[in-house]
C-alpha cells in the first residue's frame, strides 16, 4: 500500500490497520509525518494523566442506601396506587363520601394527638427524650421532607388552586388539614424539641402530606 | 465492597475495564471487536443485568459498580471538575436508573443507556452550578475546577491537557473523554452520545487536532529541517 503525507488526516481519523502500517513506513522516511504520527500518538498516552480508578469505598455504600429509601418509597406508592384503583371503580359520590371521611378521621386523630401533646410534661427520665446527636438526625430528615415537599407543593399548586375533579377538591382539603396539624405539632416541638413522639409524629405527617402531593401529581398524569 | 457470591448469568463479565491499550498505536477499533460469539456474549450478559435491575435486585445494581462504577466516576470528574460533584453525578445517574429502567426498551445497550444518563446528568450539573455562578455574579465562563487528585499523575500534563480540554466543543470533549480516557468505541460512544459512528470518528479527529494545536503547535519547518 502507497500512502503520502496527503493520506496522513484520513488514515488519523478512521485508517485501516494495514493503511496505519503504512503511514508508519512512510514516516519513517518522511520527517513531517514522523513528527506529527508521534504527537498523535503522545495524546492518546496523554490522555492516561485523567484516569483514577482508585477506590473509594465508602461510595457504594452511599448508592445503595438511597437506592433503598428509592426503592422503599417506590413499592409505598405502588401500594397506595393498588389501594386507591378501585376509586374508579365507584361512583362520584361515593368518592366524595369516602375522601370527606378520611379527612374527617385525620382531623379528629390529629386534634386527639395535639389534645394528648398539650398535657404532657416533659419527663427528664423518659426514654422517648430524644438525644441530641438523635435529635439532629430526626431535624435533618424533617428538613428534608420540608424541602422534598416545598418542591412538589411547588408543581401541584395549579392543580390545587383550580381542582378540576372532585376527588382533586378533597385532596386539597386533606392537605389544609394535614398543614395544620403540622403546624401545630411545630408549634409543640419547638417548645418541647426533644420529645420523641411528638417529632416522630410529625415526621408521620410530613410522610403523609408527601404522599398526599405525590397522588395529586399522578393524578394529573391520569 | 463485597462481590456477593452471586449466582447471576451476568456474573461472567461485561466488558468492564476500559481496552488496556497502553501506548496504543491507532486505529485501536480495527483491532477490537473480535468474533460474533464475544457479541453476542454481551449482549446477553447486557441483557440479564438490565433485567436483573429492572426486577428491583439491588444487587444487580451493585453488579453494575463494580463493573463499571470506577469508570462512570472517573468521567463524571473530568467532565465536572471534582470528585464531590462527580460522586453526586454517579449516585444520581444509579437513582435514574432505578426510577425508569421500567422504561427502558433496550433500543441501545443496557450500559449504554446508563452512560448516556451519567452524562446529561453530569451537563445538568453543570448549568445548575452555572446557574448559581450567575447568581453569585462570578465569572460566567463555565470550565471546570479541577482539583488534584492522583499522586502519580504527571500534574503540568495533566493540567495542560484538562484546560485544553475544556476549551474543546462540548461534543469533542466527550468523545476524547470516553474513547481517549475511559476505553470506548466509537460504536459505544455514538450510542452514547446519540451520534452515528462516523461523527464519532471525525468529532474525535477534530478534538485531537485542536488538542494538538493548543498543547503542541506543530514545529513546521524545524521538522522539516531534520
Ligand atoms: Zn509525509
Amino acid at each position: 500500500m502507497n500512502v503520502t503525507c496527503s493520506d496522513r488526516d484520513r488514515i488519523f481519523e478512521d485508517g485501516t490497520t494495514g493503511e496505519w502500517a503504512a503511514l508508519e513506513v512512510h514516516a519513517a522516511s518522511c520527517p513531517v509525518c514522523k513528527e506529527e504520527v508521534r504527537a498523535w500518538k503522545s495524546l492518546s498516552v496523554a490522555a492516561k494523566e485523567l484516569r483514577d480508578y482508585s477506590e473509594s469505598p465508602s461510595f457504594w455504600p452511599r448508592i445503595e442506601r438511597a437506592l433503598a429509601e428509592e426503592a422503599t418509597k417506590k413499592a409505598q406508592r405502588a401500594g397506595l396506587r393498588r389501594w386507591f384503583s378501585f376509586l374508579p371503580e365507584i361512583s362520584l359520590g361515593w368518592q366524595t363520601a369516602l375522601a370527606g371521611a378520611l379527612v374527617l378521621i385525620l382531623t379528629v386523630s390529629g386534634g386527639w394527638i395535639l389534645h394528648r401533646q398539650r398535657f404532657v410534661e416533659p419527663n427528664p427520665d423518659d426514654q422517648s427524650l430524644l438525644k441530641s446527636k438523635a435529635l439532629k438526625e430526626v431535624e435533618s430528615a424533617e428538613t428534608a421532607y420540608e424541602r422534598a415537599i416545598d418542591k412538589l407543593a411547588a408543581e401541584a399548586k395549579p392543580q390545587l388552586d383550580n381542582p378540576a375533579t372532585p376527588l382533586l377538591a378533597n385532596y386539597h382539603e386533606k392537605l389544609l388539614v394535614l398543614d395544620s396539624a403540622i403546624a401545630d405539632l411545630r408549634a409543640q416541638a419547638g417548645l418541647n424539641p426533644s420529645n420523641a413522639q411528638l417529632r416522630y409524629q410529625l415526621l408521620a405527617m410530613y410522610q403523609e402530606k408527601q404522599r398526599t402531593l405525590e397522588e395529586v401529581l399522578e393524578a394529573r398524569q391520569r | 465492597m463485597g462481590t456477593m457470591g452471586l449466582a447471576l448469568p451476568w456474573k461472567a463479565r461485561i466488558s468492564s475495564v476500559p481496552r488496556e491499550r497502553g501506548t496504543r498505536v491507532e486505529p485501536s477499533e480495527h483491532f477490537v471487536g473480535g468474533p460474533n460469539l464475544a457479541a453476542e456474549d454481551a449482549q446477553s450478559e447486557d441483557a440479564a443485568l438490565a433485567a436483573a435491575c429492572r426486577s428491583g435486585d439491588l444487587r444487580a445494581y451493585e453488579r453494575l459498580y463494580e463493573i463499571h462504577g470506577a469508570r462512570m466516576k472517573n468521567l463524571a470528574r473530568n467532565l465536572l471538575g471534582n470528585p464531590v460533584d462527580a460522586e453526586d453525578a454517579v449516585q444520581e445517574t444509579f437513582l435514574k436508573v432505578h426510577r425508569s429502567i421500567a422504561g427502558f426498551r433496550g433500543q441501545s445497550s443496557f450500559v449504554t443507556w446508563t452512560y448516556r444518563i451519567l452524562i446529561n446528568t453530569c451537563y445538568d450539573a453543570r448549568r445548575s452550578r452555572l446557574r448559581k455562578k450567575e447568581v453569585a455574579n462570578e465569572d460566567s465562563e463555565e470550565s471546570p475546577g479541577f482539583e488534584p487528585r492522583a499522586p502519580g499523575a504527571h500534574p503540568t500534563l495533566r493540567m495542560a491537557l484538562e484546560r485544553a480540554l475544556a476549551k474543546l466543543t462540548q461534543h469533542q470533549r466527550d468523545v476524547f473523554l470516553l474513547y481517549e480516557v475511559e476505553g470506548f468505541r466509537h460504536a459505544e460512544i455514538a450510542g452514547m452520545l446519540e451520534m452515528t459512528e462516523t461523527a464519532s470518528k471525525n468529532t474525535l479527529f477534530q478534538a485531537k487536532k485542536s488538542l494538538r494545536q493548543m498543547l503542541e503547535p506543530p514545529r513546521g519547518s524545524a521538522a522539516e529541517a531534520r
